[in-house]
């Protein structure tokens, strides 16, 4: 062995283990000195957070910080749970498709982690969201609930089967008796589809143990021989997931009238359903109640309502009709291309709801825990808790107070947006000229 | 019949007592905080409003001053402030009637003909604590015509022969039918942006030299009456400058979104400017403006005359502090700065003695996203019913 070789080998040692040494270190994170929100629970002031290989490994005061850990102070500010967006086609490059029944697309081919979305939620403290496909077609495909940080979605999906949409809003022309008829043809077929292999399975079983080996060729040899096309097969396919309940819907609701039918069909298919509702929809808040279902809200919270025949205006607060029923709710926020101030950003919902009568600790839980129960994801997100998904914002201040802004957002225990390094926003600010 | 008519007659009678009695009877507010925006905030607060007009405002009343007026607590943490001033708007304006399409220079249009008390964007503004509002026609016009200040409550007009409003943006060019239909009745110019400011110029010069008989106009180039120019762009806000100095007026700009760009020019002609609304939502600002959520706060820092209009400025207020404005003076963009450039600061603006009593009941903090506006007070009467805004359950 030459002197060379050694110095070689022992560089080699002493790069691995800088290289493993600086990994372990960015495994672990802990934030301390902030007041902890951990949503459920207390909250902790002056706590520690402990994230350990993107997982949250303790929450609480006296706890001992590993010598690797990465540390973040957070004297002086809060420390809550990512917020999980319940409802959005913003990072979709195209929200409906053209064809009204494609209940065999997925969000997933068509996320596009570049849009402008992403940014503006990670600067606004969400983690998580439900990318759904629009409301625009009558079986839009299927929804997907991904991380916000990322830049292929492969790697940023938390629920890959999240659900599938359905609109009760007839598009176009159609009437909204050809439109329900259209729904409970697809869905009929699926669910006899359902029911003719019930049959034959049965038949199966007594078969079964005579020709084991056979089982294979004859369903391989079945789809061929009925005269059905591909689409049409794929299409049932995906919608018997739905009618058996495995699947989620997320039901859109146009107008107050769309509540009754969408409650029908739910019944009627056994579906596992989750309510998403037009402003309209404040008027069925009873309906929605005695459903039971969960409850996504309209962007638009606060509006005017007139009478059609006596011209009567009156102001409707949404959160207002449907917390008087008792029916939990999570927010939904506007599309990017309408003109509107504030209610872009899922926090400021949550403030106009607190304005309106609803208690903070609540609003904070609609923002988090709740939609990520409505979604299916509680185990992994929506609240800081030992054993949860490493998904933290670090806020200036309190929560919805008008000079609060996120400070750091991390997903997964890593950080994926940082205040200070946000060019965008001093640009939006006016403040490149003081750097 | 005989023993009815004067039963009715004493009822209706009554009636017309009570609410002459209502009206005038001298109440007293007490709250936690009353921003008079003349000064500090007065922490807790009282204000006397007798006859529609602010009688006394002070931290106590003294007895001898309050006499026998009923008071009205509006329990801990209320804010009570003056109600605010949009100083430009097209709410109010009944339908189809703010833009004209058959010529381009309409100097003796008057907003003031146009307006619909019972219209729902007025009964709006006022749910959203706008006491005082500046209405002008529509932009698609060059030179649009007069605008009026009204008050939202009380169908009562301050002035309705204020400002002429005049368009240096692309608004005029929108109007142009004869794009799509060559045979059009309303072949109009302009076209573009060149002809805009061609037609202005053309007016504006042969009002000067006596060609064309315009009082509007000509009022408004010798400095008896207030000009606004809409423009949004920062290189249309350069134009109305440059106009400006050519004829030697002192514009009001309106909507300056790109303002911030060239303040240096702004604050050297000292020019006022009444932002347009900003949004969040969108990547860019009407008309395709380059999108800065911190305009107010560069126009103040710039030494600035700015005031905020804008559908809901309480909210507008609320964000533009946010991005960057300072508290005191993100309230007074809606309140005192409005009431100075409409020159109606005598008026409304403040709460002051002699002031109208335009008055708005917040629950809390007016710059927090969390807190409701309570009533909205103008002249003395709580003309809208309360909000339907709740207490919280629990908490």
């Amino acid at each position: 062995m030459s002197y060379q070789t050694i110095l070689k080998s022992s560089l080699a040692i002493v790069f691995a283990i800088t290289f493993f040494g600086s990994a372990d270190a960015q495994n672990s994170l802990a934030i301390k000195g902030g007041k902890i929100i951990p949503v459920a629970g207390e909250a902790i002031e002056n706590g520690t957070l402990l994230i350990r290989d993107g997982k949250i490994a303790a929450v609480g005061t006296d706890l001992d910080i590993p010598v690797d850990a990465r540390i973040i102070d957070a004297t002086g500010k809060v420390v809550m749970p990512g917020f999980v967006e319940a409802h959005s086609s913003e990072g979709l490059s195209q929200a409906n498709e053209t064809n009204p029944n494609v209940p065999y697309v997925s969000v997933m081919d068509g996320i596009d982690p570049m849009r402008p979305y992403f940014d503006s939620a990670r600067r606004n403290g969400v983690t998580s969201v439900a990318v759904v496909p629009g409301n625009s077609t009558m079986i839009g495909g299927q929804a997907a609930v991904i991380k916000t940080g990322g830049d292929f979605v492969e790697y940023m999906v938390l629920k890959r089967d999240a659900g599938m949409k359905i609109s009760l809003r007839p598009a176009g022309q159609t009437s909204r008796m050809g439109h329900l008829a259209a729904l409970r043809k697809a869905l009929g077929e699926a669910k006899r589809k359902i029911e003719s292999d019930a049959k034959k399975e049965s038949g199966k079983d007594e078969e079964k143990a005579e020709d084991k080996s056979k089982e294979g060729e004859s369903k391989t040899a079945a789809t061929p021989s009925k005269p059905k096309s591909e689409t049409d097969s794929e299409l049932t396919k995906a919608l018997m997931k739905v009618v058996s309940g495995k699947l989620p819907v997320f039901i859109y609701c146009d107008k107050a009238m769309d509540v009754a039918y969408a409650t029908q069909l739910i019944n009627q298919y056994k579906m596992n359903a989750i309510l998403v509702l037009g402003r309209d929809c404040h008027k069925a808040a009873k309906q929605v109640a005695a459903s039971g279902l969960p409850v996504i809200l309209d962007s638009q919270m606060v509006f005017w309502d007139k009478d059609p025949r006596t011209d009567e205006e009156k102001k409707i607060v949404v959160t207002e009709s449907f917390r008087d029923q008792d029916v939990p709710f999570a927010f939904q926020v506007a599309r990017s291309s309408n003109n509107t101030l504030g209610n872009n950003y899922l926090w400021y919902q949550a403030a106009t709801a607190v304005k309106y009568g609803m208690p903070k600790d609540e609003a904070l839980k609609a923002l988090t825990l709740l939609p990520a129960e409505f979604l299916g994801v509680d185990q992994f997100v929506g609240s800081l808790e030992k054993g949860k998904d490493g998904d933290v914002i670090i806020l200036t201040g309190d929560p919805l107070k008008n000079g609060t802004w996120v400070e750091t957002t991390i997903v997964n225990g890593e950080v994926v947006y940082e205040r200070d390094n946000d060019e965008k926003l001093e640009l939006l600010l006016g403040k490149t000229d003081q750097k | 019949m005989k023993i009815k008519t004067p039963v009715l007659f004493t009822i209706c009678l009554l009636t017309v007592t009570t609410v002459i009695a209502q009206d005038d009877a001298a109440v007293l507010y007490s709250a936690g905080t009353v921003y008079t925006m003349s000064g500090e905030p007065i922490s807790p607060g009282q204000v006397l409003v007798e006859n529609g007009k602010i009688k006394a405002v002070d931290s106590v009343i003294p007895a001898a001053t309050r006499g026998d007026a009923t008071l009205v607590e509006l329990g801990e943490g209320s804010v009570l402030m003056p109600g605010l001033i949009d100083a430009y708007t097209q709410s109010g304006m009944g339908a189809d009637s703010s833009d004209e399409v058959t010529k381009e220079i309409t100097p003796n249009f008057r907003a003031a003909r146009s307006i619909d008390w019972k219209s729902t964007d007025m009964k709006q503004r006022l749910h959203a604590g706008t006491t005082t509002m500046c209405v002008c026609p529509g932009t698609q016009n060059v030179v649009s015509g007069i605008a009026s200040i009204v008050k939202t409550g009380g169908e009562q007009v301050v002035n309705d022969d204020y400002a002429l409003v005049a368009s240096i943006c692309s608004d005029p060019t929108a109007r142009n039918s004869s794009r799509q239909r060559p045979d059009s009745i309303y072949v109009r110019q302009p076209t573009n942006r060149m002809g805009v400011v061609w037609i202005l110029r053309n007016s504006l010069s042969k009002v000067k030299q006596g060609k064309m008989e315009s009082a509007p106009l000509a009022e408004a180039l010798n400095g008896k009456r207030p000009f606004f120019i809409v423009s949004r762009v920062a290189h249309d806000l350069s134009t109305a400058a440059t106009l400006a100095e050519e004829f030697d007026f002192q514009p009001i700009l309106v909507g300056g979104h790109e303002s911030y760009k060239i303040t240096d020019l702004i604050s050297a002609r000292n020019y006022s400017v009444i932002l347009g609304g900003t949004t969040t939502g969108s990547m860019f600002g009407p008309e395709q403006t380059e999108l800065c959520w911190n305009q107010a706060g560069i126009l103040d820092e710039a030494g600035i005359t700015f005031c905020i209009s804008g559908n809901n400025q309480l909210e507008q207020a609320r964000f533009a502090h946010r991005f960057g404005l300072d508290a005191n003076k993100a309230l007074a963009a809606i309140t005192t700065s409005p009431a100075q450039i409409l020159g109606i600061n005598e008026r409304v603006g403040t709460i002051e003695i002699g002031k109208d009593a335009d008055l708005i009941a917040l629950q809390g903090d007016p710059l927090e996203f969390t807190t409701a506006i309570e009533w909205v007070m103008v002249d003395g009467k709580i003309t809208e019913p309360k909000n339907t805004t709740r207490q919280a359950k629990g908490n």
